[in-house]
């Protein structure tokens, strides 16, 4: 007759890895906010994206600490290690996604009140955003359920946003000689990049994912060596 | 005791005893890496059980143990960890109903063939115990004891000298070394008894429980002494402490406690050895998992 033991520390475990975790959720909740605020130069709406960053990097915070306090106490191994060692990365691409929508935030303001935008650069971004946040929430359920196959799609899913944001440097690329249209375009290619690197933080998360499975951790994609 | 009275296994032939005599007779440091980069084995058991009145404690037991390696046994209590520890220097012979099958080479020789002697093999492979056991003598009279037993007068102030270096207790009693060893707190009892051991130049020491009646600063005195140690020796040790075994051991085996519900009977078996940070990171079965994350009890 087998003994479950140790039952405390697996609901601590549990509840950890689910709040956590949730941080994606309120990552998602502000990646969307910040593509309305971009999609309608909301100014208001992007200085509240910016002010409830607090609750993720409040999250990030809360949550690690707990991680910490219980690898002192708890000494785990095998692979409730293995996840802690992750969730702990997983924070911090959440903090980071977290911190790059603050970024595109910050620059809405700086296009003015009426900027000369291009519409088929904004379409291109909030596509971006779309599909970014499709990533976000495969890589939770990707986490949630230990599925490295689903995890290793973000990489197929990431190639889409790469080639939006490519798409993004085309098109301001031919924006033309107004100074400040290429000034909005510009501002619009870091939002581009910003959103981009939301991306890989999802792929980076899918990695974790392979790592508490296997115990192996591998790049998905090796960005120095992109013909491996 | 010359001849193996408790052997079942009489389907080897007998080898040559003299050559076996000179095999066993090892010196510390006589043995190399092999050029191959294998690691070279001290023990090698080839599907060894060890009964008890004819029931089996622990079975099926085929693993190899690695020269200066420090190897850890682990498992649940009646495993038969600390049986099989036994196994290694003939210890169950002292037990007169205990019997044990298969093989159990040491440096490639039988351990229980024709005309090994076991002093001499534990002399070679000696044994610190769960509690500490000075005897009743002086703290030189302790270390000395095993010298002098096998003759070895000469330079013995220098032989309990480094042996009681060895054990990293010379600075704490090399002023009292006529006191009683029951003097000593038990920290420095359990490193006697280890200066004890080494002070006839073993290859092997094995441990079981070594820490188990003692504070953690005394236990962590033991830990860093047993990774000094195995520079020199090969140390196999039974712990209930995973977090000993994943602190000082290099090879973890995880055995659990097989049942036979018809019969009823329970034994010992060899679910997985492997590198110890496997075993604590990674481990291949999920038995030894749930053993080592303490989730099943």
């Amino acid at each position: 007759m087998v003994e479950q033991t140790r039952v405390h520390y697996q609901e601590e475990l549990e509840q950890l890895e689910a709040s956590g975790l949730g941080g994606l959720d309120l990552v998602s909740d502000a990646l969307m906010r910040t593509m309305e605020a971009v999609g309608n130069q909301d100014v208001e709406l992007a200085q509240l994206v910016i002010a409830d960053d607090d609750r993720i990097d409040g999250r990030y915070l809360e949550v690690h600490q707990s991680l910490i306090a219980l690898l002192a106490r708890q000494s785990p191994v095998a692979t409730d290690l293995r996840l802690i060692s992750a969730l702990l990365h997983v924070l911090k691409s959440i903090e980071r996604m977290g911190d790059q929508c603050v970024n595109i935030c910050k620059m809405i303001p700086l296009t003015g009140n009426e900027p000369p935008a291009d519409e088929q650069m904004v379409t291109l971004i909030l596509n971006m955003g779309k599909q970014t946040r499709t990533l976000i929430s495969q890589s939770k359920r990707a986490f949630e359920e230990r599925k490295v196959e689903m995890a290793r799609d973000l990489v197929r899913q990431d190639d889409v946003v790469d080639d939006l944001n490519r798409e993004c440097f085309r098109l301001a690329l031919e924006i033309g000689d107004d100074a400040d249209s290429r000034e909005w375009a510009m501002t619009m290619l870091l939002a581009a990049r910003a959103i981009e690197r939301i991306g890989d933080n999802a792929v980076d998360i899918g990695e974790q994912v392979a790592f508490v499975v296997t115990g192996l951790f591998r790049e998905f994609e090796d960005a120095s060596h992109p013909e491996q | 005791m010359t001849q193996d009275k408790s052997r079942a296994d009489t389907g080897r032939a007998a080898r040559e005893s003299a050559a076996e005599r000179a095999a066993i007779a090892v010196r510390p440091g006589e043995f190399q890496h092999s050029a191959s980069g294998k690691r070279e084995k001290v023990f090698e058991m080839n599907g060894v059980e060890v009964l008890y009145s004819g029931v089996s404690a622990v079975q099926g037991i085929s693993m190899e143990i690695h020269r200066n390696d420090v190897t850890a046994l682990i498992g649940p209590s009646g495993c038969g960890k600390s049986t099989l520890l036994r196994s290694l220097n003939r210890m169950n012979d002292l037990i007169p109903t205990a019997e044990v099958r298969g093989e159990v080479l040491y440096h490639g020789e039988d351990l229980y063939g024709p005309g090994v002697d076991p002093v001499q093999v534990r002399k070679l492979i000696g044994m610190v115990f769960q509690k500490p056991n000075p005897f009743p003598k002086s703290i030189y009279d302790n270390v000395a004891f095993g010298p002098r037993i096998l003759g070895e007068k000469d330079g013995l102030d220098e032989k309990v000298e480094n042996a009681l270096r060895g054990a990293a207790l010379w600075d704490e009693v090399k002023d009292r070394l006529d006191d009683n060893a029951f003097g000593l707190s038990g920290g420095q009892q359990q490193r006697l008894c280890i200066a004890r051991c080494i002070a006839v130049q073993p290859d092997t020491i094995l441990m079981d429980e070594p820490c188990s009646a003692l504070d953690p600063i005394s236990t962590g005195k033991i830990e860093d002494l047993m990774i000094e140690l195995k520079s020199e020796f090969s140390i196999v040790i039974v712990t209930h402490n995973m977090q000993q075994a994943a602190r000082v051991s290099d090879r973890t085996a995880f055995l659990m406690v097989e049942l036979d519900a018809d019969e009823g009977n329970r034994w010992g078996r060899l679910v997985e050895y492997d590198e110890t940070e496997k075993i604590f990171t990674n481990p291949a079965d999920q038995r030894t998992e749930d053993y080592v994350s303490g989730k099943v009890g």
